[in-house]
């Protein structure tokens, strides 16, 4: 029934599912699944080619990482087309987008980065220490521990030893890094 | 009788068996990067600073580690360094 497809109520649940299965990687959200959760109405033949449309418009939307102008000018287009979206369905969806868009770009970034993220730190310092039978003091040491991972993948935990000098060496390097940041962002 | 404490005993060698090898960072190596498009994504443009640290174990191997981090990691990254080179300096 065309009426069932066109109701929005369902539309928010059906670009969830989507967005989980498209862009978050969570598996067993299948087309008969959404089917029968949110359009129990409609038949699979009805329903397949509709999921295709939301599925395109929701990927596009996310490719362009559109911005509210953009989104509207597109979701206008659909409303306009041949056999394209009604102004209700564009409504969800608009809403949809802006409150998932971080999540969804988050998700497109991870699945981008092929390398090991940094997936935790954490640190302590070790203070100076002297024995009355040994005239060598253990100077001051700073132990880092790095938790770093790919995607879906174990941890690897590097543990790492820095005495004061290390320290400030390694600090002046980041600053140089922070430095680089700085002149990419700023505005051309 | 003896059951239970084999079991006990190798879950605490297990634990001593491998402690943390504490590395020396002998090199670090750093690149700013920007993720313009890919094929799940065409305007991705999005910058992450990714590292390739040169790292000694006691026994004076070198290896290579590298990630990636975004630039809000990198800045708590480098918030923590200073925190550190703080407190190292009091101590």
């Amino acid at each position: 029934m065309a009426g069932e497809l066109e109701g929005s109520k369902p539309l928010s649940g059906l670009l969830s599912g989507l967005a989980q299965e498209t862009f978050h990687g969570h598996q067993g959200i299948t087309e008969e699944l959404l089917r029968s959760q949110l359009y129990p109405e409609v038949s699979l033949e009805e329903f397949r080619p509709f999921l295709a449309k939301m599925r395109g418009i929701l990927k596009s939307i996310a490719s362009a990482d559109m911005d509210f102008n953009q989104l509207e000018a597109f979701l206008t287009a659909q409303t306009k087309k041949q056999g394209g979206i009604t102004c209700d369905q564009a409504a969800v969806i608009s809403k949809f987008w802006k409150s998932h868009k971080t999540k969804i770009r988050e998700s497109l970034m991870n699945q981008s980065r092929w390398d090991s993220g940094l997936r935790g730190l954490s640190w302590r310092v070790d203070g100076k220490s002297q024995s009355r039978h040994s005239a060598h003091i253990h100077t001051p040491v700073a132990i880092m521990e790095l938790e770093i991972g790919k995607s879906g993948q174990e941890s690897e935990f590097l543990c790492l030893e820095f005495d004061e000098v290390k320290v400030n060496q390694l600090l002046k390097e980041l600053s140089e890094v922070e430095e680089s940041i700085s002149t990419l962002m700023q505005p051309a | 009788m003896n059951k239970p404490w084999i079991r006990q005993r190798s879950e605490i060698t297990g634990q001593t068996a491998a402690p943390k090898l504490e590395r020396e960072l002998v090199d670090f190596q750093w690149k700013l990067g920007m993720a313009v498009s890919s094929d799940s994504c065409r305007s991705l443009k999005y910058p992450y600073v990714s590292v390739l640290l040169k790292v000694a174990d006691p026994s004076g191997q070198v290896k290579n580690k590298s990630f990636e981090m975004t630039i809000p990691q990198f800045q708590n990254f480098y918030r923590q360094f200073k925190e550190i080179a703080a407190v190292i300096e009091t101590v």
